[in-house]
């Protein structure tokens, strides 16, 4: 079973928030940021209000969308609240680049936080919020859209700091946007609102990834739903597929771009399992054999608590289930330099890779 | 042909100083068929050691794949030189399951490890060659015993010992005697962890000492290496050896002060003591025969004549003196035998010592005693100190020469040899003769039994069955017929031998 192709959602009402969290915090794949103050805002903004939710396709060809979530530091973004009004200014700083509309938000990833960021947005702007986005997971470079594949450019884009400075960059080659909006938000004391790819619905249509929201929504029910915790038996009802698992023997981190990796061993079998990572869990290697890699997403969870992990909180000695779900777009070969291992650094042998 | 090295022994082999197993130690007894330099592929590498550099360790998690892979090719091990990589845990985990060895060693030149390894594994007989060479040629410059040993130790890449057949060591680091080597037996031998050599004596083929070498483990081919290196090592060894006796014959101070040291330091012998022993093929552990010889001619002998002529002398009977060395106012020599000897070769010693000495010139004035078998230094020690007592009570007799066994010094055999001697005969016969007539014969066994009986009359009265006075009379008439003082306890003590000599 895919979640793609989940019943489409008409509204993000306070009945979905859960599911919408559990659903992002999943899709994050070990990184996306901590969904927590999200979930708190988005609570907030459609007890008020739902955010009505449209397909690209439902929407007026020519209606304006722009893409909004947050930029920063993981760490920032996770204890900082960002002002849903200060992602509204983004949005229009974008929409005033493009000629003053603004008819829809999009979401950039529906990966961790930026899937909820998006939702909050529309909220605040009192627009429908576009039913898909531009990754179908997280990822932790804001080239690595569909948008940016099609040869769409993240420009004009805007960044708003805490205190409402705004950055507006007119024109960005796509190297440039990615350290432009870094070093901009590391101006900003580490986070900042941001708006970017403003593209027609009719694009959207064509390059975005359709119904990704209700997606992530269908998956946190099912993950909600579940009893299980075990990692077999929860893959198998969130239609994905169990690796491994077992207790966390060893934690390389990560220096600087090389990617880190944690070594989980099955004590009973003397198996043992990598799991290469950046931000988010990139692969999972099982006795040599590469099981799970990037644009796959890879979700560990203590099966003892049932709670989902980011990369960051697995602690040496810790059991660990590891779990792959299905990508929510099939990214064609030629884009697995982009979002594939290698685009990572990593340089793995992927005839296991179970698909 | 040797069989292929199992991987353990490549480790233990000195290409692979330096090199640590960080996982798969399971598989260590695999064996290595040949050596393979990672090219990126692993066709054909089955039973090979398969060698690769920082690359593949480096980022470390690209090292998982390359162990299951070589596995899956067959390859006997992984050699990584890894620069300061360090594997994943779950690398080392997989080769643990897959129990592939993988070494790991931080520097060196694969290149050349390669090359070198490949020598190891598919031409021992090369690496062979090349340190015999190497070791001749660098012995050729060395003369001293420590000098070779070290050299030989340094080419061979191990430890060489010199040591005595029951494991002193004389030169070199002390190592472990493997007890299940035979070293009374003078052929190379490979014990557990050690090899051992013969070092022959210079002068006669027998042995003088063993070279030893410890090994941890190793493979055939490099025990080769080892068992032919000792025994281009021996030949320098023994020259060595020979040297240092030359240098010892002349230096005659040198050995009595040896002899000395054994004597005083008994079974605690200094390595000093045990090396200059063994420079002069002196075997202390076995069991030594020591011989006193004193000479108390009025003019002074030629030493070296007097030892000479007796190692002769000795030698036609087929008894080898090992040494001799000036010890108090004699000489020392002594006899080695590896085993116990038997009783009767120490009356065919005592007979031999006689006749050659009987032989030599009497004005020398030669006496000479015998000691009995003892074992080890303290064993040498003891039989020389007994060769000199009994050398002093031969010097006592009024003959020469004279020859004493420290065995037949006990008093019965003491008095034994007085009552037969034809002095003691003569004296007797001189001396008792007033009381030799048949009508003094009562007068005669009255003497007998009053002086066996310390001079007691009572005691006399009693054994001849008379009475107290007339044993008084009686020997009031021999004092007068004697002329002797029977009060003289020297008087007393020659008529008492003089009376068992004839046989009262």
């Amino acid at each position: 079973m895919s979640h793609v192709d989940a019943v489409p959602l008409g509204l993000i009402a306070e009945e979905h928030v859960d599911a919408l969290a559990a659903g992002a915090t999943l899709l994050g794949s070990g990184g996306g940021g901590n969904v927590a103050l999200a979930e708190q805002l988005v609570r907030h903004a459609v007890r008020r209000r739902p955010v009505v939710v449209r397909r690209a396709d439902e929407l007026a060809p020519d209606a304006h969308v722009v893409h909004v979530g947050v930029v920063g530091a993981p760490d920032v973004l996770a204890e900082r609240l960002v002002d849903p009004h200060d992602m509204a200014v983004a949005a229009h700083a974008v929409a005033a680049q493009t000629g003053g509309r603004l008819d829809a938000v999009g979401i950039i990833e529906i990966g961790g936080l930026n899937g909820l960021a998006g939702v909050v947005a529309a909220a605040e702007l009192g627009l429908p919020v576009v039913d898909g986005d531009l990754m179908g997971r997280a990822f932790p470079s804001i080239n690595k859209t569909t948008m940016a594949l099609a040869g769409g450019s993240a420009a004009p884009l805007s960044v708003v700091g805490p205190v409402g400075d705004t950055v507006v960059v007119t024109r960005s080659s796509a190297a440039a946007a990615e350290r432009l909006l870094l070093t901009t938000a590391g101006a900003f004391g580490g986070a900042g609102a941001l708006a970017l790819y403003p593209t027609s619905a009719a694009k959207l249509t064509e390059v975005g990834i359709a119904g990704t929201l209700s997606a992530c929504v269908a998956l946190g029910s099912a993950f909600a739903g579940c009893p299980a915790r075990q990692g077999a038996e929860l893959a198998a009802s969130l239609g994905g597929t169990f690796l491994f698992e077992g207790r966390v023997d060893e934690i390389r981190p990560r220096d600087g771009v090389l990617t880190g990796s944690i070594t989980v061993t099955d004590r009973a079998t003397g198996s043992a399992a990598r799991v290469d990572l950046l931000e988010e869990f990139l692969a999972v290697t099982v006795d040599g054999i590469t099981r799970a890699c990037t644009p796959d997403v890879v979700v560990g969870i203590d099966p003892t608590s049932g709670v989902v992990l980011s990369s960051g909180q697995v602690r040496p000695g810790q059991m660990l289930s590891l779990l792959s779900l299905p990508a929510l777009h099939h990214w064609p070969a030629s884009a697995m330099g982009v979002v594939g291992p290698r685009a990572f650094g990593l340089d793995l042998e992927l005839e296991g890779v179970l698909r | 042909m040797n069989s292929a090295p199992r991987v353990a022994d490549l480790l233990h082999d000195p290409v692979l100083d330096g090199t640590r197993v960080v996982a798969g130690a399971a598989g260590l007894e695999r064996r290595v068929s040949d050596v393979h330099w990672y090219d990126g592929t692993f066709r054909k590498v089955a039973d090979h050691l398969v060698v690769c550099d920082e690359a593949q360790a480096s980022p470390p998690y690209r090292l998982e794949a390359t162990v299951r892979r070589a596995q899956e090719a067959g390859a006997a091990a992984l050699l990584v030189v890894a620069g300061p990589a360090r594997p994943l845990l779950s690398t080392v985990r997989l080769a643990d399951r897959l129990e592939i060895p993988v070494l790991w060693r931080e520097s060196g030149s694969p290149g050349q490890l390669v090359l070198e390894l490949t020598a190891l594994v598919r031409a021992p007989e090369q690496v062979r060659a090349r340190t015999i060479e190497r070791l001749l040629r660098q012995l050729s410059s060395k003369r001293t015993g420590q000098d070779i040993l070290t050299t030989a130790g340094s080419v061979l890449s191990a430890t060489v010992t010199l040591m005595t057949s029951d494991g002193i060591c004389i030169l070199g680091d002390p190592v472990d005697v493997d007890p299940r080597l035979h070293l009374d037996q003078a052929v190379p031998q490979r014990g557990e962890h050690l090899l051992v050599h013969p070092v022959l004596d210079p002068q006669v083929n027998r042995l003088a000492a063993w070279l030893a070498c410890p090994f941890e483990r190793a493979a055939d081919s490099r025990l080769d290496v080892l068992a032919v290196g000792l025994a281009m090592t021996e030949p320098f060894i023994r020259s060595w050896l020979s040297g240092q006796r030359a240098q010892a014959d002349r230096d005659s101070v040198f050995r009595a002060q040896l002899v000395s040291e054994i004597v005083a330091g008994r079974d605690s012998v200094s390595r000093d003591v045990v090396e200059g022993a063994v420079s002069l093929g002196w075997r202390l552990p076995g069991w030594h025969v020591g011989i006193h010889v004193l000479s108390d001619a009025a003019v002074a002998v030629d030493r070296e004549r007097i030892v000479d002529q007796l190692t002769a002398g000795l030698a036609g009977h087929g008894i080898e003196l090992v040494a001799s060395a000036s010890r108090g106012n004699g000489w020392a020599m002594w006899i080695t035998t590896d085993d116990e000897p038997a009783p009767e070769d120490a009356r065919r010693l005592m007979r031999a010592v006689r006749l050659v000495t009987a032989a030599l010139p009497r004005e020398w004035s030669l006496t000479a005693g015998i000691g009995r078998p003892h074992r080890g230094p303290n064993g040498l020690a003891e039989s020389l100190g007994e060769a000199r007592d009994a050398a002093d009570l031969a010097r006592s007799h009024d003959f020469r020469p004279a020859v004493e066994h420290s065995d037949e010094l006990g008093v019965a055999r003491l008095l034994a040899t007085w009552q037969r001697s034809d002095v003691t005969r003569a004296f007797a016969e001189t001396a008792l003769a007033p009381l030799r007539d048949a009508a003094h014969s009562h007068l005669l066994s009255t003497l007998h039994a009053y002086l066996e009986s310390g001079g007691s009359a009572v005691l006399t009265a009693q054994a001849l069955g008379v009475h107290r006075n007339t044993v008084t009379t009686r020997v009031q008439q021999i004092r007068d017929r004697l002329g002797v003082d029977l009060d003289d306890p020297s008087q007393r003590l020659a008529l008492q031998v003089a009376c068992r000599a004839l046989g009262v």
